[in-house]
Formats: C-alpha cells, structure tokens, sequence
C-alpha cells in the first residue's frame, strides 16, 4: 500500500512539473528547454528562503516552508515570464525562413545553459538539502498536486483566460482576429507552468532530491518524458504521462536493471517518439499532423514551426 | 492518340471528410487538359494524389503503363511526372540557378562521393545540367537572373522559375496549380501562348488547375469539372460552358469565398 | 592567375602537418609556451572536425541533431580500444606506452584506429538518422538527444557484469564514471596511448573542410540544402528526402567519431576515455561553434570552433595566471561555469540580433548574394 502511495507521489510531482512543458508546446509548439532550469532555480530560492531568511526546522517549522513556497513560486513566474520577454518574443518577431524553425530551440537551449552555469556560479556544485524532518508526509504530497491540478483543470476550463489559451494553441491567428492577443496569453502560460514547476520543486526538494544546479537536468528531463508520453500538449496527458512514469520508476527499483533506470527512460522517450509521437492522450489535431510527418509528407509546418510562426503573426 | 495519364475512380479520405470519391479521367498524350471546380472540389488533392504526397485510398493512377499509386513523391518525378505549387514553392535560400540545378539531381550519374572527388563523370554532369538550367532560363524568360535569390524575384518570375524548375526534370506530363493566379489581362494571355509552345517544344502533356476561365476557356482542349470531390461533367470548353450542372455549382458558389481564393 | 594544382598543395599540407608534428616533439622537454600553443592548435583541429562534421547536418541538411556528443564519445571509446589493443600487439612496453608515442608509431596505429572508429560510427549514424524519416524539428532533436543519453548512462550505470552476460561484462569493462583506462596487462591498465599528434589531428581536420567545401559545393550539397528548405518541393523534383538526409546523418556520424577517437588518443591525452565526453553540455559547445559560426557555412562552423576553444584554452590559462598572481576572487570562481555562462549568453545574444551567425550560410572570401 504504501509503495502504491510511493509510485503516486512521485508521479504527481513529476506531473506538476509536466504540465510547465506541456502547456507552453501547446501554445507555442516550443519545447521549453528553460523549464527546468526554472525548477531548479525556484528550489534555490525556496530553500535560501526558508535557510537563511526563515531559520529552518527550528525557527520557521511548516510555516515556514509555505512562506518560502509562495516566495519561490512568485519568483518562477518572473523568471519564467521574464525569459520569455527576453529570449522567445523577440525571436517571435524576427526570425524568417530556415532560421525561424531552429532558432526558438537554439535559444531555448542557450537560455537553459546560461541559467544552470549562473547558478553553478552563484550557489556552486555542493548540493543542497532541506531538512529532512520539514518532507510532508506522503499522503500530502499527492493531495497537494492533486488540489493544483484539479484548480489548474477548471482554470483552463471555466476561465476566460483558459478558454483563451485554448484558443491560442488551436489557431493563434484566429484567436487574435477574436481579440485575444497572444502575447499576452502566452505570458500567463509561461506564468501558470512556472509556477507549477515552483511547487513541485519544493515538493520534491523537501522530500528526496538535494538542490543543485544540475537538478533541473535530471528531474526536468524525468517531467519532459512524462510529457511526451502523455501526448505533449495536453495537459491530462501530462497527468497521466507524470503518474505512469511513477509507478515505472517505482518497478524498476524490483529489477535487477535499477542502475539503469535512467537509461531506460530515455529509451522509452525514443521509442514513444519513434512509434506513438502524439504520445497516449495527444490531440486528434496532434496525432494528424504526426502522422502527417511519419510519413515524411507534412506541409512545411513541422510541430516546432507552425506555433511560433502563427504565434509572431499576432504578437 | 494514346493515353498518358489514367485515373480510375482514385478515391482519398481525410478522417471522416472524402476529399476525392471515385474520380476517373484520362488524359490523352500531347494534350492540354483543365481540372475545375468551386473551391475545396479537390482539385489540388487530386494533383497531391497523382505525385505521391498523399496515397490513394482506393483507385488506380497510371502513367503510360506504370502504376503510381505506392510510389514515393521523388519515384513518381523520376517517373516523369513534374508540378508546380499553388501556393509557390521555391528554394528559398538559394539562387535562380541553384533553384533549377536542384532538378537536374535526377539526371545525375555519380555517387556524391564521385562529385567530390570530381570524377571526369560528374564533372561531365554537372556541364549537363549547367547547360541545360540556362536554356531553361532562358525560355523562361530569366536569363541574366541567375545568380539573384530565388525570393527575391516578382511574382510572376518565381511562377515562370517554378515551371523553368519542373521542366528541368525533362518530363513527359507537367501538371500546372494555378498558373495564372495574380495575373492580370495581358499576362494571362501570355501565359496562354506560353503554355502551348511548352507543350510543342518539349513534347508535354499538360494538366492545369485553374480558376482563371480566361486561360482554361482559351488553352485547353478537354475540362474536367470537380465539385466536392466527385465529378461533375467532363468535355470539350464549349460543352463544359453550357453544362447546366457547371453553371449551376458556380453560380451557387459563395462570394466570399471566391474572393478569398483570389 | 594560374591555379596550382592540387597534388602540390596536399603535398605542401602534408609537409607543414609533418614539420608540425616534429616541432611538437622537439618541444616537449625544449619550451612549455610553445607546447602550450600547439596544444591548443590540436584542440582547435579537433574541434574544427567536430564541427564541421555536424554542421553537415545542422546545417546544410538542416536535421537539428543535439546529440553530437553521443558520436563523439563513441568514437572516444571504440577508437581508445583499438588504440590501446593495437599497442599492446605492437609489444610497446608499458613504461613507453604512458608516455608520448613517437611518429612513426602513430603512422601504423592512427590509420588502424580511423578506418574502423568512422565505419562503426557511420553504421550508428545511419540507425539514428533513421528517424529523421518520421520526425522533424523538435522531436528529431529529443531523438538525437536520448540516443547520446542512452549511450553514456549505460557506461555509467553498468559498472559490474550483474547480469553476468558478455554484453554487460563487455559495458562493465568501460569503467562506468571512472573512465576506460583500456585492457589490463600484467594487473596493471594499458591506458589509452597518447600517439596522434598535429599531423593526424590537424592534417585530418584540414581534409575534412576541403571534403566539407567540395561536398557543399556539388549537386549533392545543393540537393542537401533543397531538402532542408523545403521537402515536399524537393521531392517534386526528384530529391528523395530520406536518401540525403539519413546521408547527411551517416556522414556527420563519421566525422564525430574520428574527432572523438583523435580526442582519446591525441599527444599529451587524457590516457583514459570518460563518459563525460558524451554530456549534454559537450553538445552544446559543438552546436553553438556551428551556430555562432554560421550553420550551413563550412568556414563559419571551423572558424566558430577555433574561436571557441581558443576563448576556451586562453581564458582558463589567463585565470589561473590571475590565481597564481594573487586575485583573490578569481580563485574562488568557478572558472568552468563562468565561461559556460558566457558561451550560452553569447549564443543567446547571437540568435536574438544575427540568428544566421558570423557567416550565415556564405563562406569566407564569397560574395554576398543579391538580398531578398
């Protein structure tokens, strides 16, 4: 029973931080390579936070890690928000022809590069750790993603801004001719996905993983996965795809083959890729342009391109 | 006369949409035939059918006696089969020339390894395909624009550069996708003379998407009307004129669409 | 002007690459500054093929592969092996094999170790350029990027033959995150002899820009280029897609594989193959020497890795002078995430005010094309 718990835990924390990667694909068709460098650095500034500003177990106790919660996820929206003023948009707007389908990826990865040496700079290589006696119990965890999730799903559902994002990922242009401005709308998704991602890494920090700058490498690529495997760009998928991944990481564990767990994720990120790249929950409008470049015969407009492009016609 | 192009009730799904329900015509060698209709009849889906970019669900496409239908798209050009695009497709990043020298790949007997290491074949080729990309140019009416970027030419030199580039592929049936789209008057009427001495000088058959009845009235000589993927009527410009059916999906056709198209 | 022909300049190469060579053995013990620069102009050269060989397919195919490093690492690993096997047949003794191997050592050993690290590598590259056929963009990039993952944490995660099969005993012997330190002989490792020196890796190197220039400069290349600009019209003409870009894929593989063997067996080498070779982050360097470069320009892509490792090399020696000659701080920066930080700004600045790098796609010394 309490490995079923384990296995759900787990893969709700890395459905939170799923969603971040899913949410932006959808509006974007960019894979936000800077995502998990959000994750790390708002585990940074949980864990100083409540550290150095807060005293720890002794002095801020649980209260304290809720403070520091809200601090990290107020600074995961900026940060996220602020690389996608300062990185994505620009590029939105200028990048033409054969650049315009490599430069957002480039960028992406750039951005993500410079921010996982910035911190290597500023807090450097020694890992840092919560104290253990702050993990909340196991039951709360999966609470907690699940309370998140559910105000994320009616947020995206019964909203005008959900709608709006909805509106976005189906057809940028058509949502700006509507007076939806995409900018904007792709601003609050970076918000919301940051955000997410702030909260799973202090559920995450405080329960297992040591902060430290390379984190948002092995866990960011753990959520991504799950992203994929769900069918990027829908966020059940990424629910699903986050708790599927969970219960792998948990059975893995029984094998014989636990040293290669991590290899075995990747594996399973290239074969979905290879033989199901709308993933299990993909959108029909997913599965037909995948299958429209399975077989080597898409119009030009690739997954990567066509968002942005759609996108930097309205912004 | 012969034969060149058979469709037999060709038929193409999207989802739940039928895009093309048993569409069969044939045309005959050395001629120039029009493919009509509304907009959304299926006209360019049945192009993207005849070279490979979508398969046929159900039908067969032959040319002469060689079946396209399972070809991949760079089979069915070598097979002889060249196109234009609608909306078009040029190299963006590369010159005039280039934009031709591409087709010529095809004709290309050595291995690249042979290219460069600059066998006495492929530099043979490459004099070919040089030789032959000028000439091309030239009919076309761009000679002395070689070395300018492919996008950087009006739009009506990137239309005749797109037909300079099919006809690099030495075909034996040209299919052209709107050719006089954004024409006025007078360019039409070029376009019409042009089509007709292409045909005679290098031995085409011509199919043609059009919207401009001008073009298809005066330079075909057998039209096929499509509305909603099926077939409507099939005869001679005269005919197809009086054809009550053609008039009456024409007349029902949206303005605004017909604008849009424009 | 009359061309002189090309039998006379590859000879006139050869020759300076073997004075190289010579001049790089007489310096070991003579003068460290001189060594110190023909480390780095080897470095260069490695890293010149590396890029090179990916810009074939980042940039004239146009496949973004972030995987690069995979090859590398494979070739690393393959080609230390050979190497250090191929010594060992040779009865080097082992006190010699620590230490520099001379010229004509390498004369035997290099070409044993390049002919079969490319032909490996190119059968690899062809499997991984295999999807380039169902996926594009993105989700090739995450292919690329799994395959280079799924390669070093295998090494690293298969450290004892567990399974006690011959395919986990052979990954066990790799070393895991220790490194390959190649065979044992006598209860003691080979180690991974240090025997190319600047005529192999700078004379290689050279080799692969002029294949690289003749390769973008014929039918093939312009056909590359057409498929990376648009592939339904590529196709329309008779450019099969999946023949030239699983090509492009091959050959890129090759060349990565001979700059990651060269890597593991250059003059004054490491002695041992690690999985680092194969991180995400070495990648990155390569794609952002191609990039900043000019991806598609093969000038571009060799300048940018110039640039790169000597911005590299010079930075860490001036640090460690600033260390040495009491800067306080500068000791306590981390030197390898400083200038991390700083490549990864500089691409980022790079895409955002000249997205199409240093050269865009021209070459050095070309005209300017009519602009759109």
């Amino acid at each position: 029973m309490s490995w079923l718990l384990n296995a759900l835990a787990q893969g709700s924390m890395i459905a939170l931080i799923a969603l971040g990667y899913t949410m932006v694909y959808g509006v974007l068709r960019l894979i936000n390579f800077a995502h998990s460098e959000v994750l790390m650095m708002s585990g940074y500034v949980a864990f100083l936070v409540d550290d150095r500003l807060l005293g720890g177990y002794q002095h801020g106790g649980t209260r304290g890690v809720l403070i520091s919660t809200a601090v990290a996820v107020v600074a995961a929206v900026l940060l996220g928000v602020g690389i996608e003023a300062f990185a994505y948009r620009p590029l939105r707007a200028r990048a033409r022809g054969a650049t315009a389908r490599i430069a957002p990826l480039v960028t992406a990865i750039g951005v993500s590069m410079l921010l996982q040496s910035v911190a290597q700079l500023a807090f450097t290589a020694t890992p840092q750790k919560f104290d253990p006696r702050l993990a909340p119990p196991v039951g709360y965890v999966v609470l907690i993603a699940a309370v998140v999730m559910a105000g994320l799903y009616a947020l995206v559902h019964l909203t005008w801004i959900g709608k709006a994002m909805r509106a976005v990922s189906v057809n940028a242009e058509a949502a700006r001719l509507m007076g939806i401005r995409p900018s904007r709308v792709i601003a609050v998704t970076f918000a919301i996905g940051s955000g997410l991602a702030a909260i799973g890494a202090v559920l995450y920090s405080t329960t297992q993983a040591s902060i430290e700058p390379t984190m948002g490498s092995s866990i960011g690529t753990l959520a991504f996965v799950a992203a994929v495997f769900g069918g990027i760009g829908s966020i059940p998928g990424a629910m699903l795809g986050g708790v599927l991944l969970g219960f792998l990481g948990e059975l893995v564990k029984f094998t014989s083959f636990s040293g290669m767990k991590d290899a075995i994720v990747f594996l399973l990120l290239v074969l979905v890729l290879l033989f199901r790249p709308a993933g299990l929950l993909g959108s029909a409008r997913a599965r037909r342009s995948s299958r429209r470049a399975w077989r080597g015969r898409a119009r030009t407009f690739a997954p990567s391109t066509g968002g942005i492009r759609r996108a930097c016609a309205g912004s | 006369m012969t034969d060149l192009l058979r469709l037999s009730s060709v038929e193409k799904r999207f989802g739940g949409l039928r895009a093309v329900g048993g569409v069969s015509f044939d045309v005959p060698e050395g001629g120039i035939f029009g493919l009509i209709g509304p907009n959304g009849a299926g006209k360019t889906t049945v192009f993207n059918l005849i070279t490979g970019v979508y398969q046929a669900d159900q039908g067969t496409i032959r040319l002469a006696d060689r079946e396209l239908v399972g070809l991949q798209p760079a089979q069915i050009a070598a097979a002889g089969v060249a196109r234009t695009f609608q909306n078009i497709r040029l190299f963006a990043s590369m010159t005039v020339l280039e934009n031709v020298l591409v087709a010529g790949e095809l004709r290309r007997r050595s291995h690249f390894l042979g290219e460069i290491a600059r066998s006495k074949i492929a530099r043979e080729d490459e004099e070919l395909v040089r030789t032959r990309a000028a000439e091309l140019l030239a009919a076309m009416g761009l000679a002395g624009q070689e070395e300018a970027m492919a996008t950087s030419l009006p739009y009506g030199s990137q239309r005749r550069l797109e037909i300079a580039r099919a006809l690099m592929l030495a075909p034996k049936l040209l299919l052209l996708d709107e050719p006089a789209a954004g024409l006025n008057y007078g360019e039409a009427e070029t376009l019409k003379e042009q089509i007709r001495s292409l045909r005679d000088r290098y031995e085409l058959t011509v199919v043609l998407v059009e919207h401009n009845m001008q073009v298809v009235m005066g330079v075909c000589e057998r039209i096929h009307v499509l509305d909603h993927g099926i077939t409507l009527a099939e005869g001679t410009p005269a005919e197809i004129k009086s054809h009550p059916k053609v008039i009456a999906a024409y007349l029902g056709e949206d303005l605004d669409e017909a604008e849009a198209e424009a | 002007m009359k061309r002189v022909p090309a039998w006379v300049l590859v000879l006139v190469g050869c020759a300076v690459c073997v004075g190289l060579d010579y001049a790089y053995s007489a310096t070991v013990a003579a003068d460290r500054g001189m060594k110190f620069w023909l480390m780095i102009a080897v470095a260069c050269a490695i890293n010149v093929l590396s890029a090179t060989a990916l810009n074939v397919v980042n940039g004239m195919a146009g496949q973004f592969s972030i995987g690069h490093a995979g090859f590398v690492g494979l070739g690393a690993y393959l080609g230390g092996a050979v190497a250090a096997y191929v010594a060992v047949a040779m009865k080097i003794p082992l006190a010699a094999l620590h230490d520099n191997l001379s010229f004509v050592q390498s004369l035997i050993i290099v070409p044993c170790v390049v002919v079969p690290v490319a032909v490996v590598c190119a059968a690899v590259g062809f499997v991984v350029g295999l999807p380039s056929l169902r996926l594009r963009g993105d989700y090739l990039a995450i292919v690329t990027l799994g395959f280079s993952e799924i390669l070093r944490l295998t090494v690293l995660g298969t450290v004892e033959d567990t399974a006690k099969n011959p395919i986990t005993k052979a990954i066990a012997a790799l070393g895991g995150s220790l490194g390959y330190r190649g065979p044992k002989l006598d209860g003691d490792f080979v180690g991974i002899p240090s025997v190319a020196g600047p005529f192999w890796t700078v004379g290689i190197a050279a080799f692969a820009v002029f294949l690289a220039l003749r390769l973008k400069r014929s039918g093939f290349g312009r056909a590359l280029r057409a498929v990376r600009e648009d592939e339904i019209a590529a196709s329309a003409v008779g450019v099969d897609p999946a023949r030239y870009k699983v090509t492009a894929f091959v050959l890129a593989a090759a060349g990565a594989g001979i700059a990651g063997a060269l890597l593991a067996i250059k003059r004054d080498g490491p002695g041992i193959v690690s999985p680092a070779n194969m991180r995400f982050d070495k990648s990155f360097e390569v794609i952002t020497m191609v990039i900043l470069g000019g991806s598609g320009s093969v000038s571009g892509a060799a300048i940018g890795a110039v640039l790169y490792t000597a911005v590299f090399y010079l930075s860490e020696e001036a640090l460690n002078q600033a260390a040495r000659a009491g800067v306080g701080f500068l000791a306590n920066v981390d030197a390898a995430a400083l200038r991390m930080a700083l490549f990864a700004l500089t691409l980022v600045i790079v895409m955002l005010v000249r997205p199409e790098g240093l050269f865009g796609e021209r070459e050095l010394f070309e005209k300017k094309r009519v602009a759109r």
